[in-house]
C-alpha cells in the first residue's frame, strides 16, 4: 500500500514516515516542498494521502474526481462515521487523510491514527516551546520596566519589583501587563 | 457570557461582515463573544463545521450543499441561515489570452470557441475549490459560449492567494477567483479581467454564513444574536462612506493582511470591475431558489446523480426560517414578509441554459 505524505514540517514528516515504514506492507512517499499535491496524487496514484491541515492546497483534493484530469485516481476524505471522537481528535491535531475510492476504512485508520499521535506530540512540543518563549519575553518586559523605574523614579531594584507586584495585585492584573503599561507611559514621556 | 462562538473564515474581502462585526463591537452589543479563526482552506472550514470544532463560518454555498449531499464523504448536517454577499468574483485571463478573447472590443464569450480551437493543448483554468461559486459560474459561462468545460479546458484548484503568481508564471491560462485577486492580477500586470461574475448572473449569491445543524438547534438564542450582529455589519459594509475604514481593517497585518487598495476597489463605491454587495437587494436572504440553482448545476455536470432530490437538499440546508427571529428583533424586516423574498430571488437568464458543445 502506498502512502503519500504532504507535510512541509521536515522533522514531523520524518517521524511519521519512520513510524509508517516499520510496517513492511507500506511504502511511504513524501511530497517535496513546493510540489503540487494534486499533481503528486495524479502521478503517484497513492492509496492513502496524509495531509497537514495547515496546507492551503488541501482544497485541491476536494472534488478532485469532479474537476481533475481524467487519469487521476479518485480519492475521498477518510471519515470514520462510527467514531466521531476520533475524527475530532484528528482535526484538532491538524491532520487529515484521503484514500482511494474503495479502500476499506479499517485499512486506513491505523495509518491515520499513527499520524494523529505524532502530530499531537509535535503540537504539544510546539506549544511548550511557545510558552517558554513567552515566559522569556515576559521576563524581558518586566526587567525593562524595572530598569525604567530605577532610572526615572530613583527606586531600588527590590522596590521597583514590589511596586509592580503591588500594582498588579491591587488591579487584579498580571505583572507583565502592568510592566507593559508602565513602559509605554515612561518611554512615551520621553524622559 | 458563555464560551465564545467559534467562527471560521478565509482571507478574502467577503469575510468583511464578520471582521467588521468584531471590530465595531457589534457582537458585544448583542451580548455574545466570538472567536474568529482564520483558516487556510475551504476543506478545513467544511471539516471543522462538520465535527463541531467551528460553530459557524463564512462558506461557499456550493460547498455547503455538496457536503450535505454527500459529495465529500458521508452527508454532513450543515445549515445556511443567511447569505453574506453577492458578486465580487472575476474571470481573469493572461494578457495574451485576454488580447485574443477581446479582439476588436468583442465580448469574450463570442470569441471563446475560436480561441479554444487555436489551442492544441487544453488551456488551464484555476478555481479556488471544485464546489465553489467560482467554478460553477466559470463552467456556466464557458458552456454558454458553446464550450464543454470537461473537454475543452483543464480545471485545477489553486488557493486564492496563489492564483496571481501562477498566472504570472504561466502555469495557468486564467482563473476565476474572488476579490481582491482579479484586481491584484491587473495591478501586477499578470493578466486582465475578462468579466465580473455579476455579468453572468446579476446579483448572484456569493458567500453564505453556514452553521452546524446541531449547534443551531442547541443554541437558538446565540444564533439569533450572531445573525443580528452580522446583519448590522452587512449594513455597514454596504455603505461607501465606510469602505475606506473597512479596507484598512481587512489590511490589518495582525488580521487578514489583505492588500488595502485592491480591497477598497471591490467594496461599495470602489473603482473595481466587479463590486461586492452585502445587504442591499436582500443580499442577506438565503433563497432556496439559489440553492436549487447551484444543485441543478451540480446535476448538470453529473456530480449529483439523476435521482438526487434537489428540492429536498435545498430545503434541508437553506433555512431562511432561522433568520426570522433576528431580522424581526433588529427591526429590519417583518418575519411574515420573508417567504415573499423567495419569489424575488434572481436567477441567470434561462436562455443561457441552452448547452450544446460545438467543438471538435
Amino acid at each position: 500500500m502506498k502512502v503519500l505524505l504532504a507535510d512541509d514540517d521536515a522533522e514531523r514528516a520524518g517521524a511519521v514516515a519512520r513510524i509508517l515504514a516499520a510496517d513492511p506492507g507500506l511504502t511511504v512517499v513524501r511530497l517535496k516542498s513546493g510540489d503540487s499535491l494534486a499533481d503528486a496524487v495524479a502521478s503517484l496514484a497513492p492509496d492513502v494521502v496524509l495531509v497537514d491541515m495547515a496546507r492551503p492546497d488541501r482544497d485541491a483534493l476536494d472534488g478532485i474526481r469532479q474537476v481533475a484530469a481524467l487519469n487521476t485516481r479518485p480519492v475521498v476524505l477518510f471519515v470514520d462515521e462510527d467514531d466521531p471522537a476520533f475524527m475530532e481528535e484528528a482535526i484538532n491535531a491538524g491532520v487529515s487523510s484521503y484514500n482511494a475510492i474503495g479502500m476499506p476504512p479499517p485499512d486506513v485508520k491505523p495509518i491515520l491514527r499513527a499520524a494523529v499521535a505524532l502530530f499531537r506530540r509535535h503540537q504539544q512540543a510546539h506549544d511548550d516551546l511557545k510558552q517558554a518563549e513567552g515566559r522569556l519575553l515576559e521576563r524581558a518586559v518586566i526587567d525593562r520596566a524595572k530598569a525604567l523605574l530605577i532610572k526615572q523614579r530613583r527606586m531600588s531594584e527590590p522596590d521597583a519589583y514590589k511596586y509592580l507586584r503591588r500594582t498588579a495585585m491591587s488591579s487584579a492584573r498580571r505583572i507583565v501587563d502592568i510592566a507593559q503599561d508602565l513602559i509605554r507611559e515612561l518611554e512615551g514621556s520621553g524622559a | 457570557m458563555s464560551k465564545p462562538i467559534r467562527v471560521g473564515l478565509l482571507r478574502l474581502v467577503d469575510s468583511a461582515p464578520i471582521i467588521v462585526a468584531e471590530a465595531k463591537g457589534l457582537f458585544r452589543a448583542q451580548g455574545i463573544d466570538v472567536e474568529i479563526s482564520i483558516e487556510p482552506s475551504w476543506a478545513n472550514i467544511a471539516d471543522k463545521l462538520t465535527y463541531g470544532i467551528l460553530d459557524a463560518a463564512v462558506m461557499l454555498p456550493p460547498l455547503a450543499l455538496a457536503a450535505c449531499a454527500g459529495l465529500r464523504g458521508p452527508k454532513a448536517r450543515l445549515v445556511v441561515p443567511m447569505s453574506l454577499s453577492q458578486g465580487g468574483n472575476a474571470i481573469v485571463a493572461s494578457n495574451a489570452a485576454a488580447a485574443s478573447l477581446t479582439e476588436g472590443g468583442a465580448q469574450p464569450r463570442l470569441l471563446l470557441l475560436e480561441w479554444l480551437r487555436s489551442h492544441t493543448e487544453r488551456p488551464r483554468f484555476a478555481v479556488v475549490h471544485a464546489f465553489s461559486t467560482h467554478n460553477l459560474l466559470l463552467r456556466y459561462w464557458l458552456a454558454s459560449g458553446g464550450a464543454d468545460p470537461d473537454r475543452d479546458i483543464e480545471t485545477v484548484v489553486i488557493p486564492p492567494e496563489q492564483v496571481v503568481a501562477s498566472l504570472a508564471a504561466g502555469s495557468i491560462t486564467g482563473f476565476c477567483a474572488g476579490a481582491p485577486w482579479g484586481e491584484v492580477a491587473e495591478r501586477q500586470g499578470a493578466g486582465k479581467i475578462l468579466l465580473g461574475t455579476s455579468s453572468i448572473w446579476p446579483f448572484h449569491p456569493e458567500k453564505c454564513l453556514c452553521v452546524g445543524e446541531a449547534w443551531a438547534e442547541a443554541n437558538p438564542g446565540l444564533l439569533q444574536h450572531l445573525l443580528g450582529a452580522v446583519l448590522r455589519a452587512q449594513i455597514l459594509c454596504d455603505q461607501p462612506d465606510e469602505a475606506e475604514g473597512i479596507a484598512a481593517l481587512l489590511a490589518d497585518p495582525n488580521g487578514l493582511n489583505l492588500p488595502e487598495e485592491a480591497c477598497r476597489a471591490a467594496l461599495p463605491g470602489g473603482a473595481g470591475a466587479e463590486l461586492i454587495r452585502f445587504y442591499t437587494r436582500e443580499a442577506w436572504f438565503p433563497a432556496r431558489a439559489h440553492a436549487q440553482w447551484f444543485l441543478g448545476q451540480m446535476k448538470r455536470w453529473k456530480w449529483l446523480d439523476e435521482m438526487a432530490d434537489l428540492n429536498a437538499i435545498a430545503a434541508q440546508v437553506y433555512r431562511p426560517d432561522l433568520l426570522a427571529a433576528a431580522v424581526e428583533a433588529e427591526g429590519l424586516y417583518a418575519a411574515a414578509g420573508l417567504p415573499e423574498l423567495e419569489g424575488a430571488a434572481m436567477l441567470p437568464m434561462p436562455d443561457d441554459e441552452a448547452f450544446s458543445p460545438q467543438l471538435r
